[in-house]
């Protein structure tokens, strides 16, 4: 590669220093920092240097955490299966049109990330609660005469808030990888007599896999991480692990254990991210949908 | 061939309800802001602007709108000049670039709320009060400097450097090159990332929580009114806030749509 003699190497460290600086900072030293208050203990005088395994022990042994744990990532892998069957398909419809309804649809999928999380979690109080949409048209129908409950502050209530706001992390990344298939592989499938269903299975379905992949890390990170969805759908029982960390901080004022809680939930990230590393690099999953 | 098109139509069939479930919701909240009634939900009793009237007038909306588009120029801007100095360095291959990248990318690996509670745990071992331009905008910034990266990195990258060697060539020395070649070539996408950024920081909740002192942000201060009840102006101001996002979004995109540098694909909640 020519490089040109004046950009000395130097110059580059220059430029990259202030964000390595401040990353380091307000990351880096953030998170070691955690890890090492993991290790604390947490008393009623507040939270002192100590160096035990005791908050890791309570958080993997006593029943209650773990079942958390176990739930919240039942939950994430739940809301990541749904995301995927409900956006491939149309993914697929997506990639194979052509023109301007194409344009106007992937600019519709791409829409609803400019808008607030807190407000897309919100707008299922009004539409799954007792005076909300389905509750009041069931009514007007005569189907009920009084609202359901079970419609909100449960797991399903999670789950449906967990994939309206997280399933576009799904979506965009495979039709992003479904779109690059050159549409000659498709012809040659057919023309060497493959039945369509075969020639999806044979082509299409892997060819898309750096998006499914890809888009299958986003949503399960970003659901395992929840607190704004079970806060506000999920009531006692739809409670996740997010919750459980930031009652330690909000309410019981356990930095120690708090911080053992929260460096589990990173390991769990890292031990997914390290599963799917065969099939894709942490660097692709964020630079453009798998490619 | 018959299969084919009947497989075809059941999609396009299936990509229909898609976008209604994406979007209806959405349609819902809007027709419940205008919904004449005391209750959040149905039925419907007639059109009405009060609620929006009501969302205006209320001071926390106000002043968290305030504080929001504060913090969000701000982190904008300090994300978006950050982002673009380590890309101009990674067009050289540096050592450690690969753990660079890693280190880039740590805020968006890290769950959300872990995010907001390591800097809960560091600021307050710092002794620095939670307050919102120093505390939530440090956290802002944090949050924006990976996407604003990844926006810039794949545009910085692809730029030409003959342009550059051109010029060097004749005899622009490196900080002209820059300030003449590099920057107003660059300029649509970094407007674009700029723009993408701010919605990033407007919309940022969880991480925010953490840190916040008594200024909220929007998204804040409308979950501090979300949590106390299911008043009935909520739809309105969550339109409000909706239609805020959208619009500063928008112009990004117009900017992109020159640059090709902005993908939103990166966009997490």
């Amino acid at each position: 590669m020519a490089e040109p003699t004046t950009a000395r190497s130097w110059t580059a460290w220059l430029l990259a220093a202030p964000a390595i600086a401040y990353l380091t900072a307000f990351t880096l030293i953030p998170v070691g920092l955690l890890l090492t208050v993991s290790f604390w203990k947490s008393g009623i005088y507040g939270t002192t240097p100590d160096f035990n395994f005791g908050n890791y022990v309570r958080a993997l042994a006593v029943p209650l955490y773990r079942d958390q744990l176990i739930k919240t990532i039942r939950i994430a892998l739940t809301t990541t299966a749904i995301s995927f069957l409900i956006s491939y398909p149309a993914a697929l419809y997506i990639s194979g049109l052509k023109g301007r309804l194409k344009s106007m649809l992937v600019v519709l999928l791409f829409l609803p990330f400019w808008t607030s999380f807190v407000v897309r979690t919100f707008l299922w109080l009004p539409i799954l609660g007792r005076t909300g949409l389905i509750n009041q048209s069931l009514i007007w129908l005569g189907l009920i005469d009084q609202p359901l409950e079970f419609l909100l502050y449960n797991e399903g209530a999670v789950l449906v808030g967990l994939v309206y706001v997280f399933t576009l992390f799904m979506t965009l990344p495979i039709y992003l990888s479904l779109d690059k298939i050159d549409p000659a592989l498709h012809e040659a499938a057919n023309d060497l007599g493959a039945p369509p269903l075969q020639a999806f299975w044979r082509v299409t379905l892997p060819l898309s896999r750096p998006g499914i992949v890809s888009g299958s890390i986003m949503v399960f990170l970003m659901s395992i991480g929840s607190y704004v969805t079970p806060q506000l759908l999920g009531g006692p029982s739809g409670n996740m692990y997010g919750n459980v960390i930031a009652s330690q901080f909000l309410a019981n004022n356990n930095w120690a254990f708090g911080g053992a809680l929260s460096v589990i939930l990173i390991v769990v990230v890292l031990v997914g991210l390290m599963i799917t590393r065969r099939w894709i690099g942490t660097r692709e999953i964020f630079l453009g949908g798998g490619a | 061939m018959n299969h084919n098109r009947l497989a075809r139509r059941a999609l396009g069939a299936y990509t229909i309800v898609f976008y209604i479930a994406l979007y209806g919701p959405m349609l819902v909240l809007a027709l419940l802001s205008f919904n004449d009634s005391d209750i959040t939900g149905l039925p419907f009793k007639g059109w009405t602007f009060r609620w929006y009237a009501t969302a205006f007038s209320s001071r926390a909306l106000m002043e968290a709108l305030v504080n929001s588009f504060g913090v969000g120029v701000l982190a904008a801007l300090a994300g978006t000049m950050l982002a673009l100095l380590l890309a101009l360095a990674f067009r050289r291959q540096i050592r450690f670039q690969g753990l660079i990248f890693n280190l880039v990318l740590l805020p968006v690996i890290i769950p959300g709320i872990v995010g907001g509670i390591v800097l809960l745990i560091f600021f307050g071992y710092l002794g620095i009060p939670p307050g919102l331009y120093t505390t939530v905008l440090l956290a802002h910034i944090n949050w924006v400097l990976p996407f604003a990266f990844l926006t810039l990195y794949p545009r910085v990258h692809a730029f030409d450097r003959a342009l550059e060697e051109a010029a060097m060539d004749l005899g622009a020395r490196p900080l002209q090159v820059m300030r003449r070649v590099v920057l107003p070539v660059l300029a649509p996408a970094l407007l674009a990332t700029v723009m993408f950024s701010f919605t990033l920081s407007f919309d940022e909740f969880v991480r925010t929580l953490f840190v916040t002192g008594f200024d909220a942000t929007v998204p804040i201060a409308f979950w501090n009114l979300v949590v106390l009840q299911l008043a009935p102006f909520l739809p309105a101001m969550a339109m409000i806030i909706t239609v805020i996002s959208i619009a500063a979004s928008l112009l990004g995109f117009v900017f992109t749509r020159n640059s090709r540098a902005a993908d939103p694909s990166h966009r997490i909640a």
